[in-house]
């Protein structure tokens, strides 16, 4: 149960190889979380894990072989589709004894995937933005800590200041980021936002 | 530099009492020796009174990184007893507080120096009257480098973000470790299954310190919590030097997670620099970027780096 972060020697050895995918992992400590953590948590563990056993990680291809690797990147994506589902999560929270998490800390917004990501409307303004990022229970702060992009500018998107927003091509690069965390699909969210943009003489 | 990095988690507290910290990484011309003077010229500037040692005695250029032409003396004059004392090989730096003893440029013996004249030189940078010795280690493991890492409070190891760095890095750290368990080893068959455990084709099929660890735990579980305590005593802190971008910059927290999972070792991210001109146009100049250009992105990177290192803090864990 201890975080990745934090390995005891003498804890379950988590070296790659030897347990099956699924024979009887913590699923919080394949992600290197604890069984409290929030959904935003188990997004950017399952990004940070998914890079960490990525094809040609520089952390990883000179410790683990391509066959470990690969069998890294299976018990990540199986322990964040049980831990990004509400009720696989809380089913798998019971089986395991874990004290559900406090009911607050977990948002489960519509969930990040193709099918809801073609839904996105034609047409996305500062404020559609807003309330996705706000249902993910995200901060502003926290998508600027992550993305390196100004809290400032991101209250602009979101206030549709376009005056003081960036040039196209640099913005189209935050709106990326932004959709990214927030779990919509990045090339729709950019053009759908930015189709609003009256364009420069 | 507002990363997911702010947030800082307490690691091991650095003791108040002389500390002794090295930077090694294993591999040539990844910026080791402009870390270790940036890192001790602010060490300096914060007020600690420090001494350099350029341990590189290989390629010494540490005085070179700090603007100062090659000193009359070095640690080479001591280990051949030219002279009695480490004190007299210390040269002044213009930065008050922070004093050099330079490598030995001209002596390529001197990387293999004895076991009797290395204990020389630990017990006399053990007993400098300063708050830190900061030892730029020369590339590679060799058994001199890595007792020096060892024996330091604060140990650093650095790296680019380039794939023979990292494997260089993993190398120094596994040969470090195993060195310490080696020493460790309470009993002669123990000590043996260390050191086959350095051999990649090691008949036990032992890869990682984790595989070390649960084979001697078959055979003798005494002996194998003595080498755990001397597993968790380990704690290797990254520096990832020369970074261009976020990807760049999420490799440290990387290198921890792979260390923690894989080798069952707890490191940590002590920071990282990017690459910056006014690094290297400071060098050409034969100056320290940190008086040269102090306001540049490198300097404050070394600043906001050796903060969290006198804390004993390190970047929080990549998510």
């Amino acid at each position: 149960m201890d975080p990745v972060t934090d390995p005891l020697p003498d804890g379950p050895p988590t070296s790659g190889g030897e347990s099956s995918p699924t024979g009887g992992d913590d699923l919080y400590a394949v992600l290197g979380l604890e069984p409290r953590a929030s959904r935003e948590q188990v997004e950017r563990a399952y990004r940070f894990c998914l890079e960490l056993y990525g094809e040609g990680s520089l952390a990883t291809y000179s410790l683990l072989d391509p066959t470990e690797a690969e069998q890294q990147r299976l018990r990540v994506r199986e322990a964040y589709e049980v831990l990004v589902d509400e009720e696989k999560r809380r089913a798998y929270d019971e089986g395991q004894g874990f004290s559900p998490p406090d009911a607050v800390v977990l948002p489960f917004p519509v969930p990040a995937n193709a099918e809801h990501a073609a839904e996105l409307p034609e047409v996305l303004t500062g404020a559609d933005l807003r309330k996705i990022r706000e249902a993910r229970g995200l901060s502003l702060r926290h998508i600027a800590a992550v993305t390196k992009i100004g809290v400032r500018f991101l209250e602009y998107v979101e206030e549709d200041r376009f005056a003081f927003l960036p040039a196209p091509v640099y913005l189209k690069g935050f709106l990326h980021e932004y959709a990214r965390l927030v779990g919509i699909d990045p090339r729709r969210a950019a053009e759908a936002y930015m189709s609003r943009i009256p364009a420069k003489g | 530099m507002a990363l997911s990095v702010s947030e800082v988690l307490p690691v091991a507290a650095p003791r108040t009492r002389r500390q002794i910290w090295s930077i090694g990484g294993g591999k040539g011309g990844i910026g080791k020796s402009l870390i270790a003077a940036s890192v001790g010229w602010q060490l300096a500037r914060m007020g600690r009174r420090v001494v350099l040692v350029d341990a590189d005695l290989g390629g010494a250029n540490l005085h070179t990184c700090l603007g100062l032409p090659a000193p009359p003396r070095t640690l080479a004059d001591f280990i051949q007893r030219r002279v009695s004392s480490l004190e007299d090989v210390l040269t002044d730096t213009p930065a008050g507080g922070l004093r050099l003893i330079s490598g030995a440029a001209d002596l390529l013996s001197a990387a293999n120096i004895k076991h009797l004249q290395k204990v020389r030189v630990m017990k006399q940078v053990r007993a400098l009257d300063v708050d830190v010795v900061l030892i730029d280690l020369g590339a590679g493991t060799s058994y001199n480098i890595l007792d020096f890492f060892l024996l330091s409070d604060v140990s650093i190891l650095a790296v680019v973000p380039e794939p023979t760095s990292i494997e260089n890095g993993y190398r120094f750290i596994k040969s470090a470790l195993y060195r310490r368990l080696r020493a460790a080893a309470p009993t002669e068959g123990i000590r043996q299954l260390v050191e086959s455990a350095l051999d990649p084709k090691n008949p036990y099929g032992i890869r990682t310190p984790l595989d070390l660890l649960a084979r001697v735990d078959a055979e003798d579980p005494e002996a194998a919590r003595a080498l755990r305590r001397e597993v968790s005593a380990f704690q290797p802190r990254f520096v990832v030097n020369e970074v261009r971008d976020v990807a760049d910059v999420a490799i440290g927290h990387q290198l921890v997670a792979a260390c923690g999972r894989h080798l069952g070792l707890r490191a940590s991210y002590a920071g990282f620099v990017h690459h910056d001109d006014a690094v290297w146009q400071a060098v050409r100049r034969r100056r320290l970027f940190m008086c040269d250009a102090p306001t540049s992105r490198a300097a404050e990177e070394i600043r906001q780096l050796t903060r969290g290192l006198v804390k004993g803090e390190s970047l929080g864990s990549g998510y």
